[in-house]
């Protein structure tokens, strides 16, 4: 089941000579429970791709569909809204609340969203990531492994449609940064999540199911 | 005077609206918290209807009813269907037992004939490896269907990683030796690691691997390696052989899936997928590195402590 189409993408930065297509007719097709790898070297438009997936940014041309769902059509304010029920996000510098513990990092989304959280599903999340003895202790107090698995729960916690990573373990030294991926795709694979991940590491890259090459926003290999 | 009726009439008619607004209100609460509790009953399996009146919430209540009803049912039917599929699949399990290992009795008699001429030898050697390749077929699908359908649960233990290693390339030496094949088990690292994991099952996953490593390979050597983190145990599986293209490297873990150059081959393309199929279901992964023509690393990874509870 196709739960993200992207078609004809195009963005262009700058005008007349200074013109940078950072994405050039880019169109992709991702299916429920997928983990995608989109890798290629820094400026290939890889940022740029993973941005308009998420409605974070908005295509010159062309159009994103999620879960049925055209990105095009909506307003700003759905878009957010869309965002925080459907997508859940990973970022390279973790960015989590530092005033905040570890459990009320996680839960933060769904609070947002004024839901009740699923308490017995929360726990299992934590129990799976290895924080069950972390739940009280502030992001300051972890290690980076660490706090990317808080992070990895926190996208997890409103059950989005999709996850979509940006170098998650781009911080992370090699064994650690595959332990964390290993934990992010066995949790994905656990609850039937579809995962999209930038990497320009290949060896993170082998992790996934299917890995689609951007080079100066073409998609080489598919 | 007629100002103080005005005032009068207005203030009754202003007070009127208030109660009134204050009512509704009240009204529209009670139905939206009907309605959010009627979701929580539903979710936690308990709704029962409560109300039947004229009401709108009463119709819904009962309407909401049907349908809980009618996906109850369709569960049902999933569940006998399921059912199904396991006694069938416990019947191809035994009743093709029988005759593939007569066929493989009778062939190998057959082959003892010494009347037989050398092209009577050729074919009774063919259907000597056909019905092996059929008894390997039969029991991985079997085993797939049990694994998928959750008939089989894995009991995931405590057990040593380099048991595990040493009983795999144990099985498969004499195999990599007919080719002239050097089979190398590196496993310092994980003297004394143990991991949750299912004895029988992940050594079928690695059996799979290592046997594929040594069909596709033709010279030098395939070397089973191992290492430890703070959360998974890896075994990577080393071979020189013909290598796979970054294209195909997704595709070969698919259900019947076979490279082009190994089209020619033995095998029936079911190894890796069950392979996969079985460290997937442990919370484990495996990952491919490969270089075509120069050889594939496989790196099964495999959860340390099943629910991690007791990680740093």
């Amino acid at each position: 089941m196709e739960i993200l189409k992207a078609s004809n993408l195009k963005k262009t930065y700058g005008k007349g000579s200074v013109e940078v297509h950072a994405l050039d007719n880019v169109s992709l097709s991702v299916n429920k429970g997928e983990f995608l790898a989109i890798v290629g070297t820094s400026g290939s438009g890889k940022s740029t791709l993973l941005n308009m997936l998420g409605g974070l940014d908005k295509p010159d041309e062309g159009e994103v569909i999620i879960d049925g769902n055209n990105l095009q059509n909506m307003k700003d304010e759905e878009i957010t809204i869309f965002r925080r029920r459907k997508i859940g996000f990973i970022f390279q510098a973790f960015n989590l609340v530092p005033v905040l513990n570890v459990y009320d990092n996680i839960t933060l989304p769904i609070e947002l969203d004024g839901k009740k959280t699923d308490k017995k599903y929360i726990d299992e999340l934590i129990t799976i990531l290895g924080l069950k003895e972390k739940v009280k202790s502030l992001p300051t107090q972890l290690s980076g492994g660490q706090q990317q698995r808080v992070a990895i729960a926190r996208a997890l916690a409103s059950k989005p449609a999709i996850i979509l990573a940006d170098e998650p373990t781009g911080n992370l030294d090699s064994k650690t940064g595959l332990d964390v991926l290993g934990l992010l795709k066995t949790t994905c694979n656990k609850y039937n999540q579809t995962l999209i991940m930038i990497t320009h590491n290949d060896e993170i890259a082998q992790t996934a199911d299917r890995i689609v090459r951007i080079e100066d926003g073409r998609i080489s290999m598919n | 005077m007629t100002d103080y009726f005005l005032t009068a009439v207005f203030g009754v008619v202003a007070l009127a609206s208030v109660i009134f607004a204050l009512t509704v209100r009240l009204r529209c609460k009670k139905t939206m918290n009907r309605l959010d509790d009627i979701l929580d009953e539903a979710l936690s399996g308990s709704f029962k209807v409560k109300e039947f009146d004229e009401s709108h919430v009463s119709s819904i209540e009962n309407r909401f009813s049907d349908f809980l009803q009618s996906r109850l049912t369709s569960e049902e039917n999933i569940l006998d269907e399921k059912n199904k599929i396991k006694e069938m699949i416990s019947d191809i399990s035994h009743q093709t037992k029988t005759p593939i290992a007569n066929l493989l009795l009778y062939s190998e008699l057959l082959s003892e004939e010494e009347s037989l001429s050398d092209e009577g030898k050729e074919s009774v050697e063919m259907i000597h490896a056909q019905t092996e390749k059929l008894r390997f077929l039969v029991d991985s699908l079997v085993k797939l269907s049990r694994l998928e359908n959750g008939i089989v649960a894995l009991n995931a233990d405590k057990n040593s990683v380099n048991e595990l290693v040493n009983s795999v390339t144990a099985e498969l030496l004499s195999k990599a030796q007919s080719k002239k094949l050097k089979i190398i088990a590196k496993t310092d690292k994980t003297d004394n690691i143990t991991a949750d994991f299912d004895m029988k099952w992940t050594r079928e996953a690695l059996l799979n691997i290592v046997d594929n490593a040594v069909k596709y390979t033709d010279e030098g050597c395939v070397e089973i390696s191992t290492d430890a983190s703070d959360v998974f145990v890896r075994i990577d599986v080393k071979d020189t052989g013909i290598g796979i293209s970054e294209e195909e490297s997704s595709k070969i873990f698919q259900r019947f899936y076979r490279a082009t150059e190994v089209s020619e081959e033995e095998g029936v393309g079911i190894g890796l997928y069950l392979a996969r199929e079985i460290i997937m279901s442990e919370d484990g992964y495996i990952k491919l590195k490969s270089v075509k023509g120069q050889g594939s690393t496989f790196s099964i990874f495999i959860p340390i402590n099943k629910n991690l509870s007791k990680m740093s």
